[in-house]
């Protein structure tokens, strides 16, 4: 069966149930274990789960690839958000910058809201005109990778090999992100030519409002009230 | 030459220093891949690894057993030794590792500096009485250490077993069911018997915290070491406490986090070609907020509790309801 005879429902029901894979950021004390017996490759390992279980980086991608139609767009678009991330994410870890892990999550937050607000034209409805997207993906994966930077530093990593670890990371980050980008692609692809893609696209979009709204809210709650 | 020699013997045995079983984290959960690290050195930074032959009882003990541990479970990586295991059923876990004894020759200056550098002020003092500073010695020393964590919620009994180890701390009551502001009893046991009017020092570690906070000793200059650095003094001026004739020690848990205590205790040996044997002990165990606090405490850094604090089926559900309810709202809207 070709996949675009598929039924909306079906797609409908597929999507909702894919974010149990992306769901939780499950990197953990059991990481720092993985950590320290695997080498360079459990760095990888580590970046790529990191990456498919964390809601909030691949939640903004999911709002970027909304906006996006043709492949070349999303190549571009994906590759621009990856220099980002992997400037912030390597150059922070190795410079040693630190950021409190509470705010710049929340700040991730916010670019899951802008993601959608913009989606659902918000600027446009408020009368101005949104900035370059291209130019605020690239910002955001700034953010992301100073995100992801942030938490790799919360790992004890020894002394050996040490930039090595940070690129094996980086390379399992992008690896996590692929795997993460190609179905939801498919997804919103084929849903595309449905009847109820408008509706999806509305609900998915006003979704990334509220989870952007309740995931920062949940970072300054954990700000204020964590340490 | 032989000046050289007892030169080279001291520094390493200073070097050396003590020997911990730490964690990154004492709250495990059960039936899950975890780590204990062998640190030879200081609580701070390992300076080297322990060979594999001088460790002649590696045990677990959980849930009413006594598990020996193969040698190949352990690997080394920047001066650390660390062991690979398998967390078994909740219950309040104990590891322990009891090295073979080694010799050492050193100058008296040398001995005296390291009784001096170490704590094992006793001795130093028994010298100085019997006009025997200027003594070499040739000294048996051998180190036994343990550590106790907690796995899963249920509280267990083994945190009391002593693991007949020729020196080694016992505590009274289960570090993870106490929170700060109680006290805890801890008892020292030599050759299984109370070990009375020994010296221990105790050291605490809050989540978060090393000596690259700013801290002073005595009175002195506040000062803070570098990440990894080794402070070169010692840090003997902690909270120093003697045990009482029954071998107990009670202290106040001030705060969450790593707690460690270590002892040094020598004695004149009369075996050929000794002058002295010494016995190290040491303990580590962390203290969450109490035991129904356990899992997500402060023990935890806060990365991983942070990471850890938000349930994701929540987050599943809220999403599910969501996108569902705004899916069939802008269908029908349509």
């Amino acid at each position: 069966m070709c996949i675009k005879q598929i039924s909306a429902k079906t797609f409908f029901f597929v999507m909702l149930f894919f974010p149990t894979l992306l769901l939780a950021h499950d990197v953990s004390s059991g990481d720092q274990q993985i950590l320290d017996g695997g080498g360079l490759w459990s760095y990888i390992w580590v970046g790529a789960k990191h990456m498919l279980t964390g809601y909030d980086h691949l939640l903004f991608l999911v709002g970027v690839i909304f906006f996006l139609k043709g492949f070349r767009d999303i190549l571009k678009f994906i590759t621009v958000f990856t220099i980002g991330h992997s400037i912030t994410l390597l150059g922070g870890t190795y410079f040693g910058v630190q950021v409190n892990e509470y705010l710049i999550d929340a700040i991730i937050a916010l670019s899951v809201f802008y993601k959608g607000f913009e989606n659902l034209e918000g600027f446009k409805k408020l009368g101005t005109r949104a900035p370059s997207l291209l130019g605020m993906v690239f910002l955001f994966g700034l953010i992301h990778g100073l995100g992801l930077s942030t938490r790799l530093q919360t790992f004890d990593m020894g002394q050996d090999q040490f930039f090595l670890k940070i690129i094996s990371f980086n390379v399992g980050v992008e690896l996590g992100q692929i795997v993460a980008l190609i179905p939801i692609i498919l997804l919103i692809n084929v849903w595309r030519d449905k009847a109820s893609y408008e509706a999806f696209y509305k609900a998915s979009n006003v979704y990334l409002i509220i989870a952007g709204i309740g995931l920062f809210a949940y970072q300054m709650y954990g700000y204020f009230n964590g340490h | 030459m032989k000046k050289v020699l007892f030169g080279v013997m001291a520094i390493v045995l200073l070097c050396s220093h003590d020997m911990f079983l730490k964690m990154d984290n004492y709250f495990l959960e059960p039936n899950t891949q975890a780590v204990i690290q062998l640190f030879n050195g200081t609580f701070e930074k390992s300076e080297n690894v322990i060979d594999r032959n001088r460790m002649l009882d590696v045990s677990l003990m959980g849930n009413g057993q006594r598990i020996q541990v193969d040698s190949t479970q352990w690997s080394e990586k920047d001066s650390i030794t660390f062991l690979n295991f398998k967390t078994g059923n909740s219950g309040t876990w104990v590891a322990g590792v009891s090295t073979a004894a080694k010799n050492i020759a050193l100058d008296a200056k040398s001995f005296n500096d390291y009784l001096e550098h170490d704590g094992v002020v006793d001795m130093l003092e028994w010298r100085k009485e019997n006009n025997a500073l200027d003594q070499d010695a040739v000294e048996k020393y051998s180190k036994h250490v343990k550590t106790i964590f907690q796995v899963g919620e249920k509280l267990s009994n083994d945190w009391k077993t002593a693991l007949g180890y020729p020196i080694e701390f016992v505590p009274k009551e289960n570090p993870y069911d106490i929170h700060p502001g109680h006290s805890i009893k801890v008892q020292l046991l030599y050759k299984g018997e109370p070990l009375a009017n020994q010296l221990v020092i105790i050291g605490t570690e809050k989540s978060g915290e090393s000596t690259t906070i700013e801290h002073s000793h005595d009175g002195g200059e506040p000062h803070t070491h570098k990440s990894g650095e080794t402070p070169d003094h010692d840090h003997n001026s902690g909270l120093q406490l003697r045990t009482d004739e029954a071998g107990m020690l009670d202290f106040q848990i001030t705060n969450e986090g790593v707690w460690h205590l270590r002892t040094i205790y020598m004695a004149q040996s009369e075996e050929e070609g000794l002058t002295h044997e010494s016995n190290w002990a040491t303990l580590t165990f962390a203290v969450g907020s109490g035991h129904s606090a356990a899992h997500g405490s402060g023990t935890e850094d806060d990365h991983h509790a942070h990471e850890e604090g938000f349930p994701s089926y929540i987050f599943l559900l809220f999403s599910l309801v969501i996108v569902a309810g705004l899916f069939f709202y802008f269908k029908k809207k349509k």
